[in-house]
């Protein structure tokens, strides 16, 4: 038997997301035009393009190039920031550069990549890696630069040397913050996905969702939007869940989740 | 109440006999300055010399900022004095090491390892085996009181556990001196005394080299064979006052013995004087 609290707070983000599709699609109704399919259109067009071997290879590419630049991003960045936040000298090389290119959008930069590199993977996968890069290094560099002082000491104390310590000791310590910033990464690594795919149109999920604007299958945009939005949530919700199993020793005991997990 | 030369004469009879030629800890007019934020640099201890004897209790006492944590650290090893030179067993110190167990008031234990873990990581750092280390590990958890805690994370303790969680993974490592930096001191006052006793109680099993700071007259009374009483910033060297009290030592009855409280009232003196002197120099 459930109590009911714990049944309505199970239920309520799938009411949130009926009271979105309802909303959609009474809007559509109401507006009666081409270019606003209803929820129900947008839904119907799923299947079409899942069943699609042609489109499911162009996600899946666009899947592999996150993946692998998300992979570069997390190998590069968090020995760098776990660096930067133990040691002055470090940091005062590394933050003029990633100032300096902080601001910048990193789709803005596809422009020169391509011209550099091509339209291809290369491209795309370099922008996702600058695109993850930075919220990365920045929450590893908040994480090791918090470690307690006294915790390396207790460490130095029992004979372990300054490499030891930055690995059995900063990085779990810095542990909970990294993965902060590697969930804002994996985000962040889809949008630049999707936006690299809208400026090299060569293949991929963004290429399927403007091609079908461009011939004006407004249903097919609608779909392509949801199937990017789920991708979303449930790399989300995963990666939260492999988080949460890391860092139990840090959650507090009673936490609102702020995920699908 | 017996004020003793800076290098003191080993008291017959203890434990210390045999190393008598070479003190434990030898503190060679160690000086430490620090530069503030401000360009500005501040004299944290001056000139301090002292002498430690193996198995010797000695506490250094002294108000808030006189700079008595700074003297633990450079014995530990974790700062390096501005001049002078701190010694271990005749050796200038360098560096931190597993002969000198660090004991902080921040408790600083790993917060992802569980009591168990947080135990054994200096025995498993030396290369000791897990199963031998785990049963030295649950040894120790037991000694502590804290037998049944071992699967327990330190966010899920309380602060007197996490103190006895960091005072046996200390020990674990077997480190000939213990620095002990206001142990106690973020504890309450019912925690405070029971930690005290238990304190009590392992030490007077095997008698460490123990360096204790604390800012309470009644705490450094009680553990100690010595008492260093510290000036105000910057700090020097007010007074040694050897603490002449039999052991093993019980609460109760020190409480109601005079020569304790002599000793609480004459500490509690000379720090007051310390006050004047920093208001009428």
């Amino acid at each position: 038997m459930i109590a009911p609290r714990a049944m309505l707070s199970k239920a309520a983000p799938l009411l949130a997301v009926a009271g979105l599709l309802g909303i959609w699609q009474v809007a559509a109704l109401i507006l009666n035009t081409d270019s606003f399919p209803s929820a129900l259109d947008g839904i119907r067009a799923i299947p079409a393009i899942l069943g699609d071997r042609g489109d499911l290879i162009n996600i899946l590419a666009s899947l592999r190039r996150m993946a692998i630049g998300l992979s570069l991003a997390v190998m590069l960045a968090i020995p760098l920031g776990l660096m930067m936040g133990r040691s002055r000298a470090v940091a005062s090389f590394f933050n003029p550069l990633l100032m300096v290119i902080y601001p910048v959008p990193k789709a803005a930069l596809m422009p020169v990549i391509m011209l550099w590199l091509g339209v291809g993977d290369i491209s795309k996968t370099l922008v996702i890696f600058l695109g993850v890069s930075l919220p990365i290094i920045y929450h590893s560099f908040q994480g090791a630069k918090a470690v307690e002082e006294k915790m390396l000491w207790s460490g130095a104390a029992m004979g372990m040397s300054a490499a030891q310590r930055m690995l059995r000791i900063v990085l779990p310590a810095a542990l909970p913050e990294i993965l902060t910033g590697c969930r804002t990464g994996l985000v962040l690594a889809l949008i630049t996905m999707v936006t690299s795919e809208m400026i090299a149109r060569q293949s991929g999920a963004g290429n399927i969702l403007f091609n079908a604007l461009d011939m004006a299958q407004y249903d097919t945009v609608f779909a392509m939007i949801i199937i990017i939005g789920a991708m979303g949530i449930i790399l989300d919700a995963a990666f939260e869940r492999l988080r949460g199993r890391l860092v139990k020793w840090s959650e507090p005991r009673f936490d609102i989740p702020m995920s699908f997990a | 109440m017996k004020v003793l030369p800076l290098r003191p004469e080993v008291k017959p009879g203890s434990a210390s006999a045999p190393a008598a030629a070479m003190p434990m800890i030898e503190i060679d007019h160690v000086s430490q300055t620090f530069q503030t934020s401000g360009r500005q640099s501040h004299l944290a201890i001056s000139d301090i010399s002292l002498v430690i004897e193996d198995g010797a209790f000695v506490a250094i006492l002294g108000p808030s900022g006189c700079g008595k944590s700074t003297l633990l650290y450079i014995v530990g090893g974790f700062v390096n004095p501005t001049e002078g030179v701190a010694k271990l067993k005749g050796t200038a110190i360098t560096g931190p090491g597993p002969d000198r167990g660090p004991v902080f008031q921040e408790f600083a234990l790993f917060p992802w390892k569980n009591v168990l873990g947080n135990v054994i990581y200096g025995l498993r750092q030396q290369g000791v085996p897990r199963a031998e280390a785990e049963a030295q590990g649950r040894r120790l958890i037991d000694m502590v009181g804290l037998k049944g805690f071992e699967n327990f994370y330190p966010k899920e303790l309380s602060g007197g556990m996490k103190q006895r969680v960091a005072i046996a993974r200390t020990l674990a490592y077997r480190p000939a001196v213990l620095l002990m930096d206001e142990p106690f001191g973020a504890l309450d006052a019912h925690t405070r005394t029971r930690l005290q006793n238990d304190l009590l109680n392992i030490w007077e099993r095997d008698r460490k080299t123990v360096l204790f700071v604390t800012h309470s007259v009644d705490e450094a009374v009680f553990l100690s064979d010595k008492v260093v009483v510290m000036t105000r910033a910057p700090g020097r060297i007010k007074q040694i006052v050897e603490i002449d009290l039999p052991r093993p030592r019980r609460r109760a009855e020190l409480l109601l013995d005079p020569r304790y409280q002599k000793y609480v009232v004459d500490i509690e003196r000379l720090i007051d004087d310390t006050g004047i002197d920093e208001l009428h120099p």
